[in-house]
């Protein structure tokens, strides 16, 4: 990993740091997007637990701290953990989610009571085993980057070799089990995913906080793209980002990596669930409000026009009562309507002016269109899937169309 | 029958689910190059009997063969239309992705998608109206689109035999009118169609062969033999009593 190294304008130290949470963050972040999408997120939060007893037992066992070993140590009560959670699932009536919390919690007991004992045992080696709680990027040095390096570019191949059957089956299992694919070793190697990806952050991000960085990426990435192919890389940049921020973060300030990454995570998931075009929150109000607004006026308009042709212009408390609106609502409607010209007060009495009339005529047709459309609109046998605008029939579905629809119309009401 | 050799035959089929049968002895033939339903009341293991066909769910005893060959080497012969609530529509894929899924078969999953493929695509994008629809996200269809989506990826496999799971349910009635025909249009191919139903007006006009089915094999033939007031008092049990008429049995079936 030297050239990458290199290639940071940061001293050494940091620049190994940096390297390896920007590996970290690739793989949890393309990784993680599977668990997301399969509604297994905590299966990922389960399993970083999981590692933890898995670390303990391989310095146990060896005396020794290289991480490779306490990795492969993490790797291996991953695993078996991964295999209790689907067991329980297939064998007994109990829930996945029950399923994960019990092997969240009791994994995580264990590792924690066997942590307790090393430290209080008399094995000088054992300082900095606890960094596996919260995570340190600060301690990173090349050969952990390295072997980082090895296992990222092992499973985001695996993924690119797999990209078709993985697709098919996340999105549906079913269909891909009648091609002939074997669903359920897919379904494992997702979940073997999840693995490599805890054992590659474990250290850096640790056992408790690791869920953060398999799902914020995914989630983030969501909001802007809309295809698989660009979801994953979208994701992996994401979590470059957000384990690279983090890392150099933490370092600087001497806290963990774990809680300053989930910070860092969160900011971006905030900022992109909120602004996001099309899928954000605010993006989403907005197309309620002018909704909400043009339902509001179009509703005015109509009554005004019915109004009008039952007797003399309404009062303003005339129409309410006639529509059922509130009046500080029926205001607001009529607000617009006289900024648009559409309607003038004589005397306390609402007159719909030329331009108004016009508009209700059109609003009323617009309607009569619609709703010819939910009557007769089978009868119309398009060549195709289209599907009309509701205030649109007409131009969503073209003239010769609307035009028929009338004729049905017509004929039903003659 | 014309045909010698059956679509789809299923042979003494059980499965279960805990200890309770969903399907016991079942026997079936479905002929070849004909539309068929198959019918029966709610739990009667009709969407379970397609599973077991293509080796989804675990099954018990039996055998199925497809064009006479076991169903688990002739899996490339069928095309399956799931139930539309089986995924999540909020998936991150287009509609042509989707469809282009049924080709991943016969391309290979590595192997990159060749011309005569994405005309292919197009073409069944075509067929069933969606041209137009290509590029969207799926979660924008309507229900209706949805499913004429799932039958396009479909008839992307080129497959000579269509297994579908209640494609109808919940689709307005200008869509199941349209795909009806649709599959007609398949029959008259020469393709085989099996279709789990659960409208018994529209089985009588389009369909040629039934299987009536309650978790055994009630009756099964061409739609006139087998779609009698008779062997449906016998499918729907308690809830179609002796005296029941025609004409409530057939509103009975209209209302699931």
């Amino acid at each position: 990993m030297g050239p990458l190294i290199d290639l940071w304008p940061l001293s050494y130290t940091d620049s190994v740091v940096a390297t390896g949470a920007l590996l970290l963050g690739v793989v949890a972040g393309v990784l993680g997007t599977f668990a997301v999408l399969r509604g297994r997120s905590l299966v990922g939060d389960a399993l970083a637990h999981a590692a933890l007893p898995g670390v303990c037992v391989a310095f146990l066992v060896t005396g020794a701290k290289d991480p490779a070993t306490l990795l492969a140590g993490a790797a291996c009560a991953g695993i078996v953990g991964a295999f209790m959670m689907v067991g329980i699932e297939r064998s007994t009536r109990i829930k996945p989610d029950a399923a994960i919390g019990v092997v969240l919690s009791v994994f995580f007991s264990l590792g924690i009571v066997l942590l307790t004992a090393i430290a209080a045992g008399d094995n000088a080696n054992q300082a900095g085993l606890e960094r596996y709680l919260f995570g340190q990027a600060a301690g990173l040095v090349e050969a952990d980057v390295n072997l980082m390096a090895i296992l990222a570019a092992g499973s985001l191949g695996l993924v690119l070799a797999l990209f078709r059957p993985l697709k098919m089956t996340l999105f549906d299992a079913g269909y891909a089990g009648a091609t002939g694919l074997p669903v359920r070793a897919l379904e494992l190697a997702m979940t073997g995913f999840l693995v490599v990806a805890v054992v590659i952050g474990l250290r850096t991000v640790g056992a408790i906080l690791m869920v953060a960085m398999l799902v914020t990426p995914a989630v983030a990435a969501r909001q802007f793209v809309a295809r698989l192919a660009h979801l994953l890389p979208l994701a992996g940049a994401v979590g470059a980002f957000v384990g690279v921020t983090g890392a150099l973060a933490s370092s600087r300030a001497e806290v963990p990596t774990g809680p300053v990454i989930v910070l860092v995570g969160f900011t971006v998931v905030l900022l992109s669930v909120l602004l996001a075009p099309g899928r954000g929150v605010a993006w989403r109000a907005g197309r309620l409000r002018r909704e909400r607004r043009r339902a509001l006026v179009d509703g005015v308009l109509l009554d005004l026009e019915i109004a009008s042709h039952g007797g003399p212009p309404p009062t303003r408390e005339e129409l309410a009562l006639a529509s059922g609106r509130p009046e500080r609502t029926l205001r607001r409607g009529v607000g617009v309507l006289h900024g648009r010209g559409w309607v003038k007060d004589e005397g306390g009495h609402l007159v719909l002016t030329a331009p108004g009339a016009a508009a209700a005529h059109e609003l009323v047709a617009r309607r009569e269109e619609w709703s010819a459309w939910l009557e007769h609109g089978w009868k119309l046998r398009l060549p195709d899937a289209r599907e009309p605008d509701p205030r649109d029939v007409r131009g969503s579905l073209g003239a010769e169309a609307a035009d028929r629809l009338a004729a049905f119309r017509a004929e039903a009401t003659a | 029958m014309n045909h010698p050799i059956a679509a789809l035959e299923i042979k003494r089929l059980t499965a279960s689910y805990s200890s309770k049968p969903v399907l016991w002895d079942v026997d079936a033939t479905f002929p070849a190059g004909r539309m068929s339903a198959i019918v029966g009341p709610n739990g009667a293991g009709k969407s379970t009997l397609l599973k077991a066909c293509l080796g989804l769910v675990p099954v018990d005893a039996g055998q199925v063969t497809i064009d006479g060959r076991p169903a688990k080497s002739a899996l490339d012969r069928v095309a399956y239309v799931p139930q539309r609530d089986a995924v999540d529509w909020d998936f991150p894929i287009t509609v042509g992705e989707v469809v282009e899924m049924g080709r991943y078969p016969s391309v290979g999953w590595l192997r990159r998608v060749r011309k005569e493929d994405r005309r292919i695509v197009a073409e069944c994008l075509e067929r069933v109206g969606m041209s137009a629809f290509a590029h969207r996200q799926i979660g924008q269809l309507s229900g209706g689109q949805r499913q004429r989506v799932f039958i396009a990826r479909a008839l992307a496999q080129q497959a000579p035999l269509l297994l579908m799971d209640e494609p109808f349910a919940g689709v307005d009635a200008r869509t199941e009118v349209a795909l009806l025909e649709l599959l007609g249009g398949l029959r008259d191919e020469g393709r085989s169609i099996v279709v789990v139903h659960h409208d018994l007006g529209t089985v009588r006009s389009f369909f040629d062969w039934a299987l009536l089915l309650n978790v055994r094999t009630i009756a099964q033939g061409p739609v006139g033999e087998t779609i009698v007031a008779e062997q449906l008092r016998r499918a729907y049990g308690a809830t179609a009593a002796a005296e029941t008429s025609d004409d409530e049995l057939e509103e009975l079936a209209w209302a699931r």
